[in-house]
């Protein structure tokens, strides 16, 4: 265990940081609210217009949904596959070899050491703008409320999980910032973070329930409102699981490649 | 005047220079700018992909249809594309600021701005110009529309002013690294943000709302006001018309902004 | 007509009184303090056309606030400042025209682009007639060697070869003024002689006024005649540098290497009274002043009472000089000290 303390510490340095450029997170944040209260005058004027449910949303529900969405995207946003390959350009990576260190767990550790900071902003943020718009739905009940716990931290995990898997793409490279914004893109329609999957038209749905990403805010959400009935609820976070096992396995399976190839050909 | 108009020529041929050898020196090591551009498309598509999803359950959003809305999208994406493409330089001048080396361009006998404007070229701004292009195309061709020689022409002076605006609020936010030290663009990115407001009829935002993309930061005349003036929808259409006269003011403020941000900073030291 | 003429130029910046951590910040959020810093405090300067003045201090003296304001990026508080004719912040653009400037920690150059084209971008920048621009360039790159690495981006260049490059583009428009700061930093011997040279060979053929801020006496010695001291924002010293020199630095040293060690120094001290004398081993100081002994003379005294191998002789120390100015140690306000009385040199040190 005292192994372990390392990236603890890692992990406090992580947010040391972030508390530093506080103002500048802040700002960020800020900024991505509008994106949210954009989507909330959107789907307020869809919902004034229909009466009843859409999609099996009411327009309570789909307030938090769409808060919850905001919440989820919000954490671990300091991580993304800029720094990989930073790390690579500038030689860190090569130190890092030499210390007695795992390289997943120490970019696990940064990454999730400004969550709880990114966390109680996103929170605040998202409390103010429910309350702005009339508030929004509350958990389906405590049963529900501790699975979406769950099923949010292990949406956290796999948002880890795939940042990690895209980054490798950095021994290959030389900028990250086009990989960045296509991995964005991607995850953006197939999590359901820009519309519930419910929405797609039934090939598009298919697709986006044989990749990782629903995992990532649709499986929460979902489950917070208690959208699905127990044996689903159970298959869908089991599927989270899964994929977070998986892709973080397949993570170290691609470093120790990457590691080999780039040993092999110097440099 | 005339003296002035052979400056004003001169610069605009500085400015291509400049821009120029970025190009050159990006495409000569970004080889991966391919990349960027197909993520540039894909991050258009996944926007489209939503719109369209959403219209696939309603008619309309007040009253605005599918393609309308979608002729709103192509205004944003060919106007951040050329943004991006032509005139990212703005995105470098709080890095610039920062690290101390803006003075290399005061230092030059050429006009701080032109030299900012050329500073850097996106070539992702390319990916967004072809899909918003191709958009507009067939949004064109899916609504009815009188075309005459003045609606054509009027076409042009729309995206340009529309791409004008944007420019205009990206230079004048980059100034707020003459008051604000960031090593990232911080001021910039925040209003940049607001823009998403840009993607849809302002009439479903509350007036507060409304107050801030028509009148402070006006993302509704890239993408709102010209659509309703090229379909004629409801009265908002004669707003329209007052776009390329918006750009104009946008352009003067931007500039005028960023010479305060200089005097301050020429003052203030470094 | 002075080509600079700043009269009680000065240049205050206010700074923020905060005391530090959260605390400190909420309190100034709410009672704003301010302390005015006066980096320049009504200097005089004037510099004629030609010459070639160095202008020294210790760091925080005001030298780079002051080149800022004569290059115009920086506005004076007060006083006048007026650059061949143009005030300075006023016509930026304009005043740009006209001089050269070579920062040694920043380039002028692009970046990424090879430097050629950086200097392509001058010509059109600074309106280069194509004739001038082309023979400008030839000879330029001739004598600073630039041909080897002419079409590799200024990124990826040597320092050494970075500097000649910005030496080079500074120079194309052929500027009345040249100024330079820490031009030889970081560089080794060979080229810091070249870039000397080169700057030298300027300022007699083309008559460019030339004024350096440097930390390398080696710089000042070879190309400047005059020397301006700043310190705290005052100027301390104008003058040329052979007075600087004669007044200031009059001790020679020459070191003797010798076969045997010398028996006894009495002879050798007895013949040189007012010197200093050093043993160590196998080799033997003398340090005296060069207006009262020659060279020779020294030697004579010597070499009877010793068998001399070599030696060789080390020229006034005007590093050690202005490293105690700065230091507060030696105020070249003192009365100057008469040729034959070496001993005042030694009273006005403090």
């Amino acid at each position: 265990m005292r192994g372990l303390n390392k990236y603890f510490s890692i992990a406090k340095a992580s947010l040391e940081v972030i508390f530093v450029y506080r103002a500048g997170f802040a700002f960020n944040m800020i900024g991505t609210v509008f994106y949210v209260v954009a989507m909330f005058y959107l789907w307020q004027t869809i919902f004034l217009g229909k009466p009843g449910a859409l999609g099996g949303f009411t327009w309570p529900e789909m307030k938090a949904y769409l808060i919850v969405a905001f919440i989820l995207n919000s954490t671990m946003t300091w991580f993304d596959e800029w720094q990989m390959g930073a790390d690579i350009r500038e030689g860190r990576v090569a130190t890092d070899l030499a210390r007695p260190i795992d390289f997943q767990l120490k970019r696990f550790a940064e990454a999730t050491g400004p969550v709880p900071f990114e966390l109680v902003s996103a929170l605040g943020i998202g409390a103010v703008v429910a309350v702005v718009f009339g508030g929004i739905a509350l958990p389906a009940d405590p049963v529900h409320l501790a699975l979406f716990i769950v099923s949010a931290a292990l949406a956290t995990l796999l948002k880890f999980a795939i940042i990690y898997c895209v980054s490798m793409v950095a021994f290959w490279t030389t900028g990250m910032e086009g990989v960045s914004n296509g991995r964005m893109a991607v995850q953006n329609i197939f999590s359901g973070a820009l519309i519930p999957l419910v929405f797609f038209p039934d090939w598009l749905r298919g697709f986006a329930s044989v990749l990782p990403f629903q995992g990532m805010i649709s499986t929460p959400a979902l489950t917070y409102l208690g959208a699905m009935d127990g044996p689903t609820t159970a298959f869908m976070i089991g599927t989270q699981a899964v994929w977070v096992v998986g892709l973080m396995l397949f993570g170290r399976l691609l470093w120790r490649s990457a590691i080999k190839a780039v040993t092999i050909n110097g440099g | 005047m005339a003296a002035r108009l052979r400056r004003a020529r001169w610069l605009v041929y500085i400015y291509f220079r400049c821009l120029g050898q970025q190009m050159k020196a990006i495409l000569a090591y970004e080889a991966d700018f391919v990349i960027l551009m197909i993520s540039a498309g894909l991050v258009q598509i996944t926007g489209l992909l939503f719109i369209w999803t959403v219209f696939l359950r309603i008619p309309d959003i007040n009253g605005w249809t599918f393609w309308q809305v979608v002729m709103m999208y192509s205004l944003i994406f060919i106007t951040e594309g050329v943004g991006s493409l032509f005139f990212e330089g703005t995105w470098r001048v709080s890095r610039l600021v920062y690290n101390g080396n803006f003075d290399q361009m005061l230092l030059r006998p050429v006009s701080p701005i032109v030299q900012v404007l050329a500073a850097d070229v996106g070539f992702n701004g390319l990916g967004n110009i072809v899909t918003g292009g191709v958009l507009m195309l067939i949004a064109l061709g899916n609504v009815q529309v009188q075309w005459t020689p003045g609606r054509l022409l009027m076409l042009v002076i729309l995206i340009i002013s529309a791409a004008t605006i944007r420019v205009a609020i990206n230079l004048a936010t980059s100034a707020s690294a003459f008051w604000i030290r960031t090593p990232w663009s911080m001021v910039p990115m925040f209003v940049h943000q607001l823009g998403e407001f840009a993607k849809y009829p302002i009439t479903i935002y509350s007036m507060a709302v409304q107050a801030v993309v028509v009148v402070a930061i006006p993302f509704a005349f890239v993408s709102f006001f010209p659509t309703a003036y090229l379909f004629n929808i409801e009265s908002w259409s004669a707003i329209g018309l007052l776009t390329p006269l918006v750009a104009v003011y946008c352009m003067f403020m931007a500039v005028w902004i960023f010479q305060v941000g200089l005097r301050r900073y020429e003052s203030t030291g470094h | 007509m002075p080509l600079i003429e700043a009269r009680g130029l000065t240049k205050k910046f206010r700074q923020a009184v905060k005391e530090p951590g959260l605390a400190g910040s909420l309190k100034h959020f709410f009672t704003r303090q301010y302390k005015d810093k006066v980096a320049v405090d009504h200097i005089d300067l004037s510099v004629e056309a030609g010459e070639s003045v160095a202008y020294l201090g210790p760091n925080g003296a005001g030298k780079s606030t002051t080149i800022k304001m004569l290059t115009g990026i920086l506005v004076p508080t007060s006083g006048s400042l007026i650059v061949d004719g143009l005030v300075p912040h006023e016509k930026r653009q304009q005043n740009a025209r006209k001089m050269g400037v070579v920062f040694g920690q920043r380039t002028q150059l692009w970046w990424d682009i090879p430097v050629i084209e950086s200097f392509n971008l001058a010509r059109d920048m600074y309106e280069i007639p194509a004739a001038r621009y082309k023979a400008n360039l030839a000879e330029f790159t001739e004598l600073l060697g630039l041909a080897e690495f002419m079409n590799i981006p200024a990124g990826k260049v040597s320092l050494g070869q970075r500097m000649r490059a910005d030496l080079c583009m500074a120079l194309l428009h052929e500027p009345k003024l040249l100024y330079l700061d820490e031009p030889t930093i970081g560089l080794d011997i060979a080229v810091k002689d070249s870039i000397r040279k080169f700057i030298h060979r300027l300022v007699e053929e083309r008559g460019t006024t030339v004024m350096l801020t440097t930390h390398d006496l080696g710089d000042i010695e070879d190309i400047c005649n005059r020397i301006v001291i700043i310190d705290s924002g005052k100027i301390i010293h104008d003058g040329g540098l052979a007075a600087l020199k004669d007044n200031y630095a009059r001790d020679r040293v020459i070191h003797f290497q010798l076969a045997r060690p010398p028996a006894s120094m009495d002879p050798i001290c007895a013949g040189l009274p007012a010197c200093d004398l050093h043993a160590n081993g196998l080799s033997l100081s003398v340090r005296f002043d060069r207006f009262e002994f020659a060279a020779g003379e020294i030697a004579a005294a010597v070499m009877p009472h010793v068998e001399v191998i070599d030696f060789r002789i080390d020229e006034p120390e005007v590093e050690d000089l202005i490293r105690r100015v700065y230091l507060g140690q030696l105020s070249l306000a003192a009365p100057e000290p008469t040729a034959d009385t070496p001993e005042s040199a030694v009273a006005a040190e403090v």
